[in-house]
C-alpha cells in the first residue's frame, strides 16, 4: 500500500512526462559540438581567409582561399608538403562560376592533396545533371575596378565582386555597386579541414556537452566520428531585405517568415535546424528539424526586389537568422557539420525571378497525374478488403467525390514491404480493379525499413548482394522499425537504386495492378533506436560515405529509386505518383510530400499553411498536411474547417492515426457531412485550374499554393502573412483558425478588387475587411481581373470528369478586362513534352472574350485534342443590360441571364451568366458580348 | 399457392422481355430519369423549379444547363449536382440516383439508362439481377413470416415474466414489510431479555464484588499493568507490518493477498485495515487519479521498490508514452532515461509511441509473475504485446480493488451475488439465476406459508418468553435469539432479491417488453482466437482463454430498439475506453455475429434475433416483392 503522498508525487511525475514532444531526446545546438563552436563565435571576431592567385580556368573564377595564420607563398609553393605537418592550416580551393539566368556559384573545397588523403563528400544527382554544361556562363576576362577586387558580370544588371583580403564575396547591381547578397561580410567563415587524429585529440568527455571532435556521445548513443572535426560555417547577408523564408522543414504556426534567432531584442532560440527526423507529436511552433531539409533560402523586402542563396550539402545543418541591426538587410549563419560549399546565389529580382533560377538548378516540379489532384483518403489503417469496400461505397452513398484510396503499414505481411497480409488482403488485384472501374486508384505504402527476415525475398536479395548500410565496423546496420529488427538500403548507390527500382514491377511486386501507386514513410529514415530516431551518423554508405555526411537526401534519394520504379513500370509512359515524408532540395522532381505526422488541433491547421507556403517557396509545391490532424479526434468543426482549408491545398488527403475514431466525411451527422462535402466539390470544380497551375510549376518552378507576396511583392502588409495564402495568381484563401470564430479580418492586397467565390460579392483590394465567418465556407476570393476554369459537373472521381464541360468565370477588373489560362492534357502519359496538350489563354477586353492558343505551332510529334467545350461563362463586374453574346466563327448566338456563382442549392443569382455558349476549347474562338 | 405464382412470374417475365425490347432505344430527352409519380408535374409548357426559386421552359428541360439550383430542370442529366436521376429498371426495382452518375461512363442501372451518350456500353441485367434480388427478397420475406410469429409468443412470454416479477416484487415488498415487523418485535424483545440478562448480572456481580473487595483490589491493578503493555505491543507491530508493506509491495498480487487477509482477520488488526482502507478507497474515488492515472502509479511502485535502475527508467518511459495521450499540455517533463536499454528494447519502446504496445521487458516479466500467480490476475487480450495489457490489467484490477472495498463498506446492503457480480466479470454471467435458487427457500416455497410460519414461530416464542421469571430463562433467551438471527438473515435475502429485481424491472425493455428474456441471457459468438460475450442489460466482453476485455457496460438502446449500446468498457491505450454497438436484426434465432472492431476500441456486432421480425417490415417487404412482380406490367398498360 502506498502512502497518500508517494501516490500524488507520482501522479506529479507521470502528469510532468506527458509532454509528447520528447525534448531530450534530440541535440540543440549546444549538444552539437559544430553548431556550439560556430555559433559561439561573434561577428569579426576570427582573423579572417584571404584570397590569393586569382585566375581564369575554363571560364571560372579560380583561386586560393588562404587561411589566416598562414603565410600564401608557402602555400602556393607547397601545398602538399603542409599536408605532412597537419597542424598547420591548408589552403583552400575557390571557384565562382556564373550561371544563366542571374545565378553566381561558389564552390570550396580542400584542394587535392597527397594520397591517403580523403575528398570530402559533394552531394551527387541532386543538381539537374546537365546544370555545369547547360548554364555555366564562360567567362571571357575578370575585371579588377581596384587593388585587391575581382569582378565579374552575372547577368545584366548584375555583378560578382570578389574582395581579397580579407575575403569576401559580395553579388551587386551594377553600375550601382548596391549589394544583393554577400558573404563572409561577418568574417564567419570557417572551415575545417581533414586531418589525421593527432595524439591528444580527445573522444569527447561523454556527456554529449563537450567539444567532442573524434567521438561524441549523445544519451545512449556514441557516434565514433572517425574522420575527426570538418564543419563547415560561414555567414550570408541578404541586402534591401526585410523577411527571409524558406529552409524547411519546420513548424510554423506563428510566422509566415523565418523569426530571428538571435540578436538584440530576440529572445534565445535555437537556429533552425536541418536535420530530417521522425519526430513524435511534433509542436506547432518550433525552430527544430522535422522530416525533410532544404537548404533553400529567400529574401524579400520593401524594394520589392528578392534573393535567393542555396547551398548543396546534406549534413546537419544549422542556421541563425540574426535580428536586423540595421534595416533592410538580413544577415544569416550557416552552419554545417561536413561536406564543402557548393552555394548558389540568385540575384532575383523578383521573386519568380529567384524561383525560376532555383528551378533552374535543382529541377522544376514534376507535372503529376491528374488524379492526383483530386481528394486522397486515407487512414493507418483500412485493415481489409471489406473495409475497404465500405469505405468506398461509402463516398459514392454520400455523393462525397474521392480520387485515391490508401493503405498503411497493416496491410502487409508483418510489414514486408511489397506483400499482403493474404488473410486481410486476399485479392488485392480485384480489390484495385474494382476500385479502378469507378476511375479510382490505390495508394500502398513502401518504407526503406527491410525486415531481417531470410524467408523475406527483399532482405534475402539486399543481404546477398550487399545492398545494405554498414554500420562502423563493416557489418549490415541493423536497426529496429515497424517490422522489428530492420535494415535499410544503401539507396545512395545508383546499382541499388536500379535494384530497388525494379521491385515495382507488376511481375515482382504482387498483387499489384497499374491503378496502385505508392507511398514512402520513414525515410529520413526512421530508426527507432536510433540516435534521435534516427541512423546513427558513423554508418557507412556507397563510396565510404559515412551516414552524417549524406542524412538529409537518404530520403531523397529512396523518393527517387521508388519513383523511377513507378516510371520503369509503365514503361516510362506514366507519370509516377510517389507520397514521400522526407525530402531535399529536388525532392520536387520525384513527387508529392507531406508535413508529416501532425495533430488535431487548431494550432496545427494554422501551421500548416506557413509550412506549406515555405515548402512551395523551395520547390516543392505539391505538399500538403493530413486534413482532420494525424494524432488525436478532431471536433467536428475542426473537422470541417480542415477540409474547407485542405480543398485549397496542392496535395489534398485526409489521413488519422491508428488510434483515432473513424473520420470518414460522413459519420459526423448531415450537416457536417454536407459541409465536407461542399468543401470537397469546391477542389474538383477547381481542378482544371489547380492542373493549369501544376503545370505552371512544372515549367517555370512557381508554386500553386503562393505567399501573398510572391503576386503582390510590392504589397508590405503581405510580407508576413502566414493565415491568407493565394492559389495561382487568381485565388485568396484565408483559413478559420479558431474555434466558434464568429468574424475574421482578411487583408486583401493589391488595387484591383475580389469578388467572394461564394457569393460573388465585390470587396475593394488595399484594405483589410472585417467579414463575418460562416460555417459553409472560409474566406475564399478571385481576383479581379482573372479568369478561372472550372469543372461544375460533380462525379466519382476525377477521371469521369475527362469529358465534362468547363464553365469560365471572368472577374472583372476596373477597365473591365480579365485574363486566365487553361492547360488540359491526357492527365497521365509524357506526350505532353511531345505537344499533346491544349493550352489557352483567354482574354475579355472591350466585352469581347478571346480563347488564344499558348502552344507552340510546332510543338512536337504528339496531338491532344479534346471535345470539351465550355457550358457556361460567368461575367463578375459585367454591368447589367447584356442579353446576348455573338460567337465566332460561326456567327452563333448564345443568350445571356443573371444566373448563380455555384450550382449549390440555395444560391442566388449574382452575376450575367452566358448560357450554353458550348465552344470547344481546343479551338480558337472568340465571343462578343452585345 | 406455390403454381400460381410460378405462372405469374413467367408471365411477368415474357411481357418485360417485350417491354424491354419495345424501349432498347433511349427515352425521348424530356422524359429522361423522370420518375412516373413526376411526370405530371414537367407536362407544362413553364415548369417551376421544386425550391420555388425560378422557372423554366420545357425547352430548357434536360437541356444539358443547369437552370435550377436544385436541379429540377435537369433530372436526365449531369448539368446540376443536386440532381435527381430515376430508372425505371423494370424486372428490378426503380432506382433513384445522384444525377453525377449520368453519362460517366459507368454502369449504375441495371436497365442501363443512366448511360445514353454512347460512350459507355450498358446491357440491360435488370431481369436477372431483378430475379436475384426477388429470390433474396423472397427468402427475407420468409424469415420475417417465421420470425414474426416467434416474436409475437416471445412477446408474450416476455410480457408474461415480466408481470410475473412485478407481481412477485410487489408481494416480496409486503412480505418484507411483514418480516420487518417481525424482525423488529425479535429485536425488540431480543434487546429486552439483553437488558434483563445484564441487569442480572449486574446484580450478580454487585454482590460478588461487595464479597470480594478487598482481595480483588490488587488482583484488578496487576491486571490493569499486563493489559497496557500489550497495547503497546501491538503499536510497535503496527509501523512495522506497514514498513513491511512498503517494501514488499513490488508485487502487486501481494497486495491483493495482503488485503483478503487482512479482510479476514479484520477484528485482529482492526487499525491496519482502516488506515488501507482509506488509502484505496482514496484511489478509487478520487476522479483525477482514477482508470488511466492510477495505474502506472501502481506500475510505478511495483518498480520503484524493486530498486533497479534500469526498470524505473523503462517504466517511467512508458507511462509517459502512455500519458501522452494529449491530457497535458505540458512541454517540461523528466528526460527519458534510455541509457542501459538494449537497442531492441530502445527501438520497441519508441515504435511504442505510435502504437501504444507496450515493450518494457521487465515489466512484462513482473507482469509475468504476476500472471502467474494469480489466477484472477486479467490479460488484455486485445492487443498481443505486453505493455498496454500489464496496464490494462492493473487498471482492472484495481477498479476492481477499490469495488471491492467500497462493496465492503455496504456489505449489509446488498447481497453477495450483487457484490460477486461486480468482483468477478467472467463468472457473473448467470448472476441473476443463481441469485433465483439461492432465495429458493424464499420463493420456491410458494405463497406466503413460510411466512406464516415464521409469522406463527415467532409469535409462540413472543408469547412463551416471560419477562417476569427471574432469573431469565435460558433456553427461551436462545430461542428468541435464534428467531431473531434466522429471521433477519432471511430479512436481508428478501431484501436483496427485492434489489435485483427492482434493478432489473427498472430498464427499458422495448414499447412491448420484449427484451425481456434478453436480461438473463447472454450471447456468444467466436471469431478466431476470441470468444465475444454479449450479455444485454449488463455487459460485453471479449474473452481469450481465462482472460476476459471489458467491451463495455449496458448504455442504452438507440434507433428505436436497433442498435443495443454498452460504453465505458476497459479504456484502450492512447484511445477511448472501449464501447461495443450490436445492430439487431430479424433472424429466426437469437445469434451473435460479425463482431467487428472499425476504429480502435470501438467494436459492432450483429445480433440476429425474432424479436426484430416486426409485422409492419414485412408488410413493407411483402410491398416491395409485390411492386417489382408487378411493374413489368404497369408499364405495359402504358
Amino acid at each position: 500500500m502506498l502512502p497518500r503522498s508517494l501516490v500524488l508525487l507520482q501522479l506529479l511525475l507521470l502528469l510532468s512526462s506527458a509532454s509528447a514532444w520528447k525534448k531530450d531526446e534530440f541535440r540543440n545546438c549546444d549538444q552539437t559540438p559544430f553548431c556550439k563552436r560556430a555559433r559561439s563565435r561573434p561577428p569579426h571576431s576570427l582573423p579572417s581567409f584571404s584570397v590569393a592567385d586569382v585566375s581564369l580556368s575554363d571560364g571560372s573564377l579560380s583561386a586560393l582561399l588562404l587561411p589566416p595564420s598562414s603565410h600564401p607563398l608557402h602555400q602556393v609553393v607547397d601545398s602538399a608538403s603542409h599536408s605532412d605537418s597537419p597542424d598547420s592550416p591548408r589552403p583552400l580551393l575557390l571557384r565562382l562560376s556564373a550561371l544563366h539566368g542571374g545565378i553566381l556559384r561558389l564552390e570550396i573545397d580542400e584542394l587535392e592533396t597527397a594520397s591517403g588523403s580523403r575528398r570530402r563528400f559533394r552531394v551527387p544527382d541532386v543538381l539537374l545533371p546537365d546544370v555545369d554544361d547547360r548554364l555555366r556562363l564562360r567567362l571571357p576576362r575578370l575585371g579588377s575596378p581596384a587593388p585587391g577586387l575581382s569582378t565579374f558580370p552575372i547577368s545584366p544588371g548584375f555583378e560578382a565582386a570578389l574582395r581579397h583580403d580579407p575575403f569576401e564575396l559580395v553579388v551587386r547591381r551594377s553600375p550601382s555597386g548596391d549589394p544583393v547578397l554577400s558573404f563572409n561580410s561577418l568574417g564567419l567563415f570557417d572551415f575545417e579541414t581533414l586531418r589525421p587524429k593527432r595524439h591528444g585529440d580527445g573522444d569527447g568527455d561523454g556527456d554529449g556537452d563537450g567539444d567532442g571532435e573524434w567521438a561524441e556521445r549523445f544519451r545512449s548513443h556514441t557516434d565514433s566520428r572517425p574522420r575527426g572535426p570538418q564543419s563547415v560555417s560561414f555567414d550570408v547577408s541578404f541586402h534591401g531585405a526585410d523577411f527571409v523564408y524558406g529552409v524547411p522543414e519546420h513548424a510554423l504556426s506563428s510566422s509566415l517568415a523565418l523569426r530571428p534567432t538571435r540578436g538584440p531584442g530576440v529572445d534565445s532560440s535555437e537556429p533552425y535546424r536541418l536535420f530530417n527526423l521522425d519526430v513524435f507529436e511534433y509542436l506547432a511552433d518550433s525552430p527544430f528539424g522535422l522530416y525533410g531539409s532544404v537548404p533553400f533560402m529567400l529574401a524579400h523586402g520593401a524594394g520589392a526586389s528578392s534573393s535567393g542563396f542555396f547551398w548543396l550539402n546534406a549534413a546537419e545543418m544549422q542556421i541563425d537568422v540574426l535580428a536586423p541591426s540595421s534595416a533592410g538587410r538580413v544577415d544569416t549563419l550557416w552552419m554545417c557539420e561536413a561536406g564543402v560549399v557548393d552555394a548558389f546565389f540568385f540575384v532575383g529580382p523578383g521573386p519568380k525571378d529567384v524561383l525560376a533560377q532555383y528551378a533552374s538548378v535543382t529541377g522544376a516540379p514534376a507535372m503529376p497525374q491528374q488524379f492526383a489532384l483530386a481528394y486522397h483518403q486515407c487512414r493507418w489503417n483500412y485493415r481489409d478488403e471489406e473495409d475497404v469496400a465500405a469505405v468506398d461505397a461509402g463516398f459514392d452513398e454520400h455523393d462525397i467525390p474521392y480520387d485515391v484510396l490508401w493503405l498503411d503499414i497493416e496491410h502487409t505481411d508483418g510489414r514486408r514491404y511489397f506483400t499482403w497480409d493474404r488473410a486481410l488482403f486476399p485479392h488485392p488485384e480485384q480489390m484495385q480493379q474494382r476500385l479502378a472501374a469507378k476511375g479510382r486508384h490505390m495508394v500502398t505504402i513502401v518504407d526503406p525499413h527491410i525486415k531481417r527476415d531470410d524467408s523475406y525475398y527483399i532482405h534475402k536479395e539486399a543481404t546477398e548482394n550487399g545492398y545494405y548500410v554498414k554500420d562502423a565496423s563493416g557489418n549490415d546496420f541493423e536497426g529496429w522499425c515497424w517490422p522489428g529488427s530492420s535494415s535499410y538500403p544503401d539507396i545512395l548507390n545508383p546499382e541499388i537504386r536500379e535494384w530497388w527500382a525494379d521491385k515495382f514491377s507488376l511481375q515482382s511486386y504482387k498483387g499489384s495492378t497499374p491503378s496502385l501507386y505508392i507511398w514512402n514513410d520513414m525515410n529520413e529514415p526512421s530508426v527507432f533506436n536510433g540516435p534521435e530516431v534516427t541512423m546513427p551518423r558513423d554508418a557507412i554508405h556507397y563510396g565510404n560515405v559515412e551516414h552524417r555526411e549524406v542524412h538529409n537526401a537518404y530520403g531523397y534519394y529512396f523518393h527517387m529509386a521508388t519513383s523511377d520504379g513507378l516510371l520503369k513500370r509503365g514503361d516510362g509512359k506514366d507519370r509516377p505518383f510517389v507520397l514521400s515524408r522526407a525530402f531535399f532540395a529536388g525532392s520536387q522532381r520525384y513527387g508529392a510530400v507531406w508535413t508529416g505526422d501532425n495533430t488535431a488541433d487548431w494550432d496545427h491547421l494554422r501551421a500548416s499553411v506557413p509550412m506549406l507556403l515555405n515548402l512551395g517557396l523551395t520547390g516543392l509545391t505539391f505538399s500538403g498536411a493530413d486534413v482532420g490532424g494525424f494524432f488525436g479526434n478532431p471536433e467536428p468543426e475542426l473537422l470541417v474547417r480542415w477540409y474547407q482549408l485542405g480543398a485549397f491545398y496542392p496535395f489534398f488527403r485526409g489521413h488519422a492515426h491508428l488510434d483515432t475514431k473513424r473520420r470518414e466525411p460522413w459519420l459526423f451527422g448531415e450537416k457536417n457531412t454536407a459541409l465536407i462535402r461542399e468543401a470537397v466539390h469546391l477542389r474538383y470544380s477547381l481542378l482544371p485550374y489547380f492542373y493549369t497551375l501544376f503545370r505552371e510549376a512544372s515549367v517555370s518552378g512557381v508554386p500553386v499554393m503562393r505567399p501573398l507576396w510572391l503576386e503582390f511583392p510590392d504589397d508590405k502588409e503581405t510580407f508576413n502573412n502566414g493565415e491568407a495564402f493565394m492559389v495561382g495568381p487568381s485565388l485568396l484563401v484565408q483559413g478559420i483558425y479558431q474555434e466558434r470564430e464568429k468574424s475574421v479580418s482578411v487583408y486583401l492586397p493589391g488595387e484591383q478588387s475580389w469578388y467572394s467565390l461564394r457569393d460573388g460579392v465585390a470587396y475593394g483590394g488595399s484594405a483589410s475587411h472585417k467579414l463575418d465567418v460562416r460555417e459553409d465556407s472560409i474566406p475564399s476570393f478571385q481576383r479581379a481581373g482573372t479568369i478561372i476554369p472550372r469543372k461544375d459537373r460533380f462525379r466519382r472521381s476525377s477521371t469521369q470528369m475527362v469529358n465534362d464541360p468547363y464553365t469560365l468565370v471572368i472577374a472583372l477588373n476596373s477597365s473591365l478586362a480579365a485574363e486566365g489560362e487553361l492547360y488540359v492534357d491526357d492527365g497521365k502519359s509524357y506526350d505532353f513534352e511531345q505537344g499533346a496538350f491544349i493550352h489557352r489563354r483567354f482574354v475579355f477586353a472591350d466585352k469581347k472574350l478571346t480563347s488564344v492558343n499558348l502552344a507552340p505551332a510546332n510543338s512536337g510529334a504528339k496531338k491532344f485534342s479534346s471535345d470539351c467545350v465550355v457550358e457556361r461563362i460567368i461575367v463578375l463586374g459585367l454591368p447589367a443590360g447584356a442579353k446576348k453574346a455573338v460567337i465566332e466563327p460561326g456567327n452563333r448566338e448564345a443568350e445571356i441571364e443573371i444566373g448563380p456563382l455555384n450550382l449549390r442549392a440555395g444560391s442566388s443569382p449574382v452575376a450575367p451568366t452566358i448560357r450554353k455558349p458550348n465552344v470547344r476549347i481546343a479551338d480558337d474562338w472568340t465571343l462578343r458580348i452585345l | 399457392m406455390r403454381k400460381p405464382h410460378l405462372r405469374l412470374s413467367l408471365l411477368v417475365s415474357c411481357v418485360s422481355l417485350l417491354w424491354i425490347a419495345a424501349f432498347a432505344t433511349p427515352p425521348p430527352r424530356e422524359s429522361l430519369g423522370i420518375a412516373p409519380q413526376d411526370e405530371n408535374y414537367f407536362r407544362s409548357s413553364v415548369i417551376k423549379c421544386k425550391d420555388g426559386s425560378k422557372q423554366f421552359t420545357r425547352d430548357q428541360l434536360n437541356d444539358e444547363f443547369c437552370d435550377c439550383p436544385d436541379g429540377t430542370d435537369e433530372p436526365g442529366t449531369s448539368a446540376c449536382p443536386g440532381g435527381k436521376f430515376y430508372c425505371r429498371n423494370v424486372g428490378h426495382a426503380p432506382l433513384t440516383i445522384f444525377s453525377s452518375r449520368v453519362n460517366d461512363g459507368i454502369c449504375d442501372c441495371c436497365d442501363g439508362t443512366d448511360e445514353y451518350d454512347g460512350k459507355a456500353n450498358c446491357q440491360n441485367t435488370c431481369w436477372e439481377a431483378g430475379k436475384a434480388a426477388r429470390e433474396k427478397l423472397k427468402k427475407k420475406i420468409a424469415t420475417f413470416k417465421d420470425g414474426v410469429a416467434i416474436r409475437n409468443q416471445e412477446v408474450e412470454k416476455a410480457k408474461q415474466a415480466f408481470a410475473k416479477d412485478e407481481a412477485e416484487l410487489a408481494k416480496l415488498k409486503n412480505e418484507e414489510k411483514i418480516l420487518n415487523g417481525l424482525v423488529e418485535k425479535l429485536k425488540e424483545q431480543k434487546e429486552r431479555i439483553e437488558k434483563a440478562e445484564e441487569e442480572e448480572r449486574l446484580k450478580k456481580e454487585k454482590e460478588e464484588k461487595r464479597l470480594k473487595e478487598e482481595a480483588e483490589k490488587q488482583a484488578i491493578e496487576d491486571k490493569k499493568a499486563t493489559q497496557d503493555s500489550q497495547e503497546g505491543n501491538v503499536d510497535a507491530t503496527l509501523e512495522k507490518s506497514s514498513e513491511v508493506q512498503l517494501q514488499e509491495g513490488n508485487d502487486h498480487r501481494t497486495e491483493v493477498e495482503d488485503g483478503n487477509n487482512q479482510e479476514n482477520t479484520k477484528s485482529d488488526e482492526g487499525d491496519e485495515v482502516d488506515d488501507q482502507g482509506n488509502i484505496e478507497s482514496y484511489i478509487g474515488d478520487d476522479e483525477p487519479i482514477d482508470g488511466l492515472s492510477s495505474t502506472p502509479t501502481l506500475e510505478e511502485h511495483v518498480v520503484e521498490s524493486e530498486d533497479d535502475n534500469m526498470i524505473k527508467a523503462a517504466s517511467r518511459d512508458d507511462s509517459a508514452a502512455k500519458a501522452a495521450s494529449k491530457t497535458s499540455e505540458e512541454q517540461d517533463h523528466a528526460p527519458l532515461d534510455t541509457e542501459g536499454l538494449s537497442k531492441e528494447e530502445l527501438g520497441r519502446l519508441i515504435a511504442s509511441r505510435w502504437t501504444g504496445e507496450n515493450v518494457a521487458p521487465k515489466t512484462d516479466e513482473v507482469r509475468e509473475n504476476a500472471k502467474e500467480e494469480g489466477d484472477e490476475y486479467r490479460l488484455d487480450t486485445e492487443i498481443p504485446e505486453p505493455a498496454e495489457e500489464s496496464y490494462d490489467g492493473y487498471n482492472s484490477e484495481t477498479d476492481e480493488e477499490a469495488n471491492r472495498y467500497e462493496e465492503d463498506d455496504f456489505e449489509d446492503e446488498r447481497d453477495e451475488e450483487y457484490n460477486e457480480d461486480h468482483i468477478d466479470p467472467a463468472d457473473s454471467y448467470y448472476s441473476d439465476e443463481a441469485g433465483k435458487s439461492d432465495h429458493s427457500d424464499l420463493t420456491d416455497s410458494g405463497g406466503s406459508s413460510w411466512l406464516e410460519k415464521i409469522q406463527q414461530k415467532v409469535q409462540s416464542v413472543l408469547q412463551a418468553f416471560n419477562f417476569f421469571k427471574t432469573p431469565v430463562d435460558l433456553s427461551e433467551a436462545s430461542h428468541v435469539r435464534k428467531e431473531y438471527d434466522d429471521s433477519s438473515s432471511k430479512l436481508s435475502k428478501l431484501r436483496s432479491r427485492i434489489s435485483s429485481l427492482t434493478e432489473k424491472l427498472k430498464h427499458d425493455f422495448g414499447k412491448e417488453k420484449e427484451f425481456y428474456s434478453f436480461y438473463d441471457q447472454c450471447f456468444e459468438s467466436k471469431q478466431n482466437k476470441y470468444v465475444y460475450k454479449v450479455c444485454p442489460f449488463k455487459k460485453a466482453s471479449q474473452n481469450e482463454g481465462h482472460s476476459s476485455t471489458q467491451l463495455g457496460r449496458w448504455d442504452k438502446f438507440e434507433e428505436s430498439y436497433r442498435i443495443m449500446h454498452f460504453s465505458n468498457g476497459d479504456r484502450c491505450w492512447n484511445g477511448p475506453d472501449r464501447s461495443l454497438k450490436v445492430r439487431l436484426r430479424c433472424g429466426l434465432k437469437n445469434e451473435l455475429t460479425e463482431v467487428d472492431e472499425p476504429s480502435r476500441c470501438e467494436y459492432v456486432a450483429i445480433l440476429s434475433t425474432p424479436l426484430l421480425c416486426y409485422e409492419e417490415r414485412l408488410k413493407e417487404l411483402q410491398q416491395k416483392l409485390d411492386d417489382m412482380m408487378r411493374q413489368p406490367s404497369t408499364h405495359d398498360e402504358l
